[in-house]
């Protein structure tokens, strides 16, 4: 008797102690911090200015950039990361921001490499993570881009994986761009992105433009020189301002005359992580070794003289071949253009800023210019033109507008 | 029977009380006073960043850890710090208790050696 009581007191208490910790929970996480998700490393897209720093292929599976990165690994990451990658350092244990466990393999898969070089490069100094209480240091000063390399292709090895860090080996990495692509981007870019969604032919009936095929090494809007693969920040660009172009009765109701919507109302993270998706379906992304951007110089003051010089160039340029001597797009060429697809193709009327494909602003004219659009016959100036001679063109070309007026009033 | 029964509530409210007053933190050193024993971390939780003042307990350890030196040996094993070395910027963490309202710490760690 005596002893059930007992038990059943012993029961009471222990069932008060549960209430006790699920109302008011111990501070287990540090900094008060008490309902941090796993670890605090929720996988967040990385920054534009991190989004194309893509990890060499070779470098994952490289012995000599492995044992480089151990040696780094063991002095500078093993003290919270620990000796077996598990996370637990003598340093790390108590952190409020748990150190990563590289052993955990699907938690390393949902890693992309342009987020764990970001991660490694700033580490926990730089939002969400700064406001979680990460002590992750910044390295970026101290390692240099291979030395960072070297570090993740090390840490990889923990997860037991053994070919490249890819989204093609973990589509696990691109799966909610990949959920985003299919609600918003497959009834004009098709399931696996070729270009041939099912509304992709309305949009403009068999002539140009057609919805991009993501898997070729063709994209019209660059900063890219002239035959490669833009950089993140050119697709998030196109993204969030769509493309202006006239278009079929499918366009109707895309404000500002769009071929594609702007998607500038889809929040940050989840236009970064469709774009993660795409680029996913486009090895060439992680195959190109550094690029160089077309850099668009600060505009130049507008004077009589540079229309004069543009107008000039308008002409010597051939740009009135196509586009016509007012630039209505109604050159003695124009009827005969066609894409890479074999599609007719319109000449952009220049007189209709509107419908300028990636933007009427100057630098957006100069940048079109500069990198021409790839798959139309519009060329890449880049090697024709010095950039004074570019500004020349973009202040005549955007002269021929209905943006005339505005550009007189500054020559005033 | 009250007796028992007060022994045993006694011992879960005290575990509880224990266990919920302790307190790891970690963030970086934005002062340091050794007259005063303590070192003022600034601590970030929830996108807020605050500053706390720990109280080094008498006779409490401030450590790094450091790789062994005799052959053979892995692992690290802990270095004893005077709070005076210890430097601003640098990033600690520490399990602290609740004394009336300090935050109070029988050992420190370093995590980073610099500045961020």
């Amino acid at each position: 008797m005596r002893a059930k009581l007992f038990t059943s007191l012993a029961i009471g208490a222990l069932g008060l102690l549960v209430g006790l910790w699920l109302i008011c929970p111990p501070a287990t996480r540090a900094n008060g911090d008490k309902h941090e998700e796993k670890g605090g490393h929720a996988h967040v897209p990385a920054p534009l200015e991190y989004a194309d720093a893509h990890v060499p292929l070779a470098v994952w599976t490289d012995p000599a950039m492995i044992a480089r990165g151990k040696e780094i690994y063991t002095v500078k990451c093993a003290v919270c990361h620990g000796d077996t990658g598990d996370g637990k350092g003598p340093a790390g244990v108590v952190l409020p921001l748990k150190p990563s466990d590289f052993r955990d393999k699907a938690g390393v898969a949902e890693m992309r490499d342009n987020y764990w070089f970001w991660r490694v490069s700033d580490g926990g100094q730089v939002e969400p993570f700064k406001g979680k209480g990460s002590a992750m240091p910044s390295w970026k000063s101290e390692l240099s881009v291979e030395d960072r390399w070297a570090v993740m292709a090390y840490q990889h090895t923990y997860s037991g994986h053994d070919g490249p860090h890819v989204p093609w080996e973990h589509p696990e990495s691109v799966a909610m761009g990949r959920d985003i692509f299919v609600m918003a981007c497959v009834p004009c870019h098709g399931v696996v992105g070729k270009g041939d969604g099912s509304v992709g032919p309305m949009l403009a009936p068999r002539r140009a433009p057609q919805p991009r095929d993501f898997t070729s090494a063709e994209f019209k809007f660059r900063s890219t020189p002239s035959g490669q693969l833009p950089m993140t920040a050119d697709l998030f660009r196109t993204m969030t301002e769509g493309v202006r172009s006239g278009g079929g009765p499918m366009t109707i109701g895309l404000r500002g005359h769009r071929i594609m919507p702007s998607f500038q109302h889809m929040p940050v993270e989840q236009r970064l992580e469709v774009l993660e998706y795409v680029k996913s379906l486009n090895r060439g992304f992680w195959e190109r070794g550094a690029v160089k951007t077309v850099t668009v110089p600060a505009p130049p003051t507008l004077t009589p003289e540079r229309l004069t010089r543009g107008k000039q160039l308008y002409t010597d340029a051939e740009c009135l071949a196509c586009h016509g001597e007012r630039g209505r797009g109604d050159g003695l060429s124009a009827p005969t253009l066609k894409d890479n697809r074999d599609l007719p193709i319109a000449a952009t009327d220049l007189t209709r800023p509107e419908r300028f494909k990636t933007g009427s602003r100057p630098e957006d004219v100069y940048r079109t210019l500069m990198t021409g659009l790839a798959g139309t016959p519009m060329p890449s100036y880049g090697d024709a033109l010095e950039p004074d001679q570019a500004w020349d063109l973009v202040y005549y070309v955007l002269s021929l507008s209905n943006n005339r007026r505005r550009t007189s009033e500054a020559v005033r | 029977m009250s007796t028992i029964l007060l022994m045993v509530l006694t011992i879960a409210v005290g575990a509880w009380t224990a266990f919920a007053d302790e307190a790891p933190i970690a963030g970086t050193v934005k002062t340091v006073d050794v007259g005063a024993q303590t070192l003022t971390l600034e601590v970030a939780s929830k996108g807020k960043t605050r500053e706390v003042i720990v109280y080094m307990k008498p006779g409490a350890k401030i450590v790094r850890f450091i790789r062994p030196t005799e052959p053979g040996k892995t692992g690290f094993i802990e270095q004893e710090v005077p709070l005076s070395a210890v430097k601003v910027g640098w990033i600690v963490s520490a399990t602290t208790k609740h004394e009336g309202d300090r935050e109070v710490a029988e050992q420190v760690k370093i995590v980073v050696e610099r500045s961020l």
